[in-house]
């Protein structure tokens, strides 16, 4: 390799092994193998999804953080949260589908939110 | 004749220096106007995808470097013919010419950072002493006092991550034309971020980045580059053909999953 | 298969793969008879380049995970 330019690090391994955990986890093209298709349509559904509980979670602990809720509204909030997290836990299993499967990297997007 | 192609450049004359560049082939410029389309003549045998394509790929354009502004062209960019070329950049001419006056005498360098996430994390556990005046005499309340918890300190996480950056930022872009920045892209990997910078200020550019490693020597550091502006080049015309099939993959996934949800329309 | 091993200098085909790969400027028009469809996927510590070729034989391997098998 004669290339002008320069890598320099004295940590390869650790920065190869960070790259490799963020790589997009939605599929550039599409499989067509039928045993691929509903495992990749499944991680697309599941990821959208565990993106909208993790929004709500979030929305939630803001208003805990703000105190504006009422003891009993925590309780239905926390019944409710507990119900959304137990049931993606059941479809990630139906799924053979892990935590870091269902990680969408938004890129630049991201950053807006 | 299949003409492999390498980048744009801000020249219409003849390469001088011998290039050679996939399958060994002699790189020669086709001009037109006042910029010019660098490729190689290219029989795209079955296995052109390797490893020692990118490579020789990447040689050239270093190798135009040096002489030239180049905008990079993505790997494994094939043309019919020398008609195919000019004609394409007739139409993308208007945005070639834009961004080889932008990026003239500049270069690309990219940092990243891991820090130690992990340390930091223990050192927010241990110095919030914030009482979390949530009762707990339910289970549904144990849960959000917990996820509360949790939500504390992944949001002081990201506020120190945010503070280091920031730092690191102010020191890189007095040298800097341009950034692209990727905060936190894993809990890890603090800071992936490219710079633009011009080629008379290589040097300070590099001094600053010396002085914020010292700075910090707990984390770990990468520098690469001079790279030409892969990052920076902006094509305002909408003939990007990969994320026009990245919208038609998603598009016939949907379509897939209404067929396999047997909804009518989603 | 086109597989590379990390060793300790190769983060930099890393770096000249993710721009060659994924960066610089895409065209597209009539005269234009190929764009790269090549995936940079990771794989443990290890580096690929993927095509389609490439997927048909890694499926079954051992090494790879469902994540990948999705691909």
């Amino acid at each position: 390799m004669t290339l002008n330019s320069m890598i320099e690090t004295d940590f390869p391994e650790e920065f190869v092994e960070e790259m490799g955990k963020s790589q997009n986890v939605l599929p550039k093209r599409i499989d067509a193998n039928p045993k691929n298709v509903e495992k990749g349509l499944a991680k697309l559904v599941l990821t959208l999804i565990e993106l909208i509980r993790k929004l709500l979670e979030k929305q939630a602990m803001r208003r805990v953080e703000a105190g504006s809720l009422s003891d009993e509204q925590i309780e239905n909030v926390g019944e409710t949260l507990m119900k959304l997290e137990s049931k993606m836990e059941e479809l990630k299993q139906i799924f053979g589908l892990k935590d870091e499967e269902l990680n969408l990297n938004l890129g630049p997007l991201g950053d807006l939110m | 004749m299949k003409l492999y192609t390498y980048g744009i450049i801000d020249s219409s004359s003849q390469i001088n220096k011998p290039i050679y560049g996939l399958e060994g082939a002699g790189v020669y410029n086709i001009p037109y106007c006042d910029i010019g389309a660098v490729v190689s003549e290219f029989t795209e045998p079955r296995q052109s995808k390797t490893e020692s394509s990118v490579l020789a790929h990447e040689e050239v354009i270093e190798r135009l470097m040096e002489h030239f502004t180049v905008l990079p062209v993505r790997f494994h960019t094939i043309f019919n013919g020398r008609d195919g070329v000019i004609s394409m950049m007739q139409s993308y001419y208007k945005d070639f010419r834009n961004n080889i006056d932008r990026l003239r005498n500049k270069v690309e360098f990219g940092i990243k950072v891991i820090w130690p996430s992990g340390k930091i994390k223990e050192h927010i556990i241990n110095t919030c002493d914030k009482k979390v005046s949530i009762p707990d005499d339910s289970s549904n309340k144990r849960f959000i006092r917990e996820k509360f918890e949790k939500y504390r300190i992944d949001e002081e996480f990201e506020k120190k991550a945010n503070k280091y950056i920031n730092v690191m930022d102010i020191f890189f872009s007095k040298y800097a034309a341009e950034k692209k920045l990727k905060k936190l892209k894993t809990e890890n990997l603090l800071l992936d971020a490219v710079y633009l910078v011009e080629k008379d200020k290589q040097n300070d550019f590099r001094q600053a980045f010396e002085h914020i490693k010292s700075g910090r020597p707990d984390f770990k550091y990468l520098f690469s580059g001079p790279w030409p502006s892969y990052n920076f080049v902006i094509l305002s015309k909408k003939n990007d053909l990969l994320k026009d099939s990245e919208q038609k993959d998603l598009f016939n996934k949907v379509i897939q999953l209404q067929d396999l949800v047997g909804a009518d329309k989603i | 298969m086109h597989n590379v091993a990390i060793k300790s200098k190769d983060v930099t085909l890393l770096e000249i793969l993710d721009r060659v790969l994924e960066k610089g400027v895409v065209i597209s028009g009539d005269a234009v008879i190929s764009v790269a469809d090549v995936d940079l996927i990771y794989l443990g510590l290890k580096v690929l380049l993927s095509s389609v070729e490439t997927m048909e034989k890694l499926r079954g391997s051992p090494f790879i995970s469902p994540m990948q098998e999705a691909n």
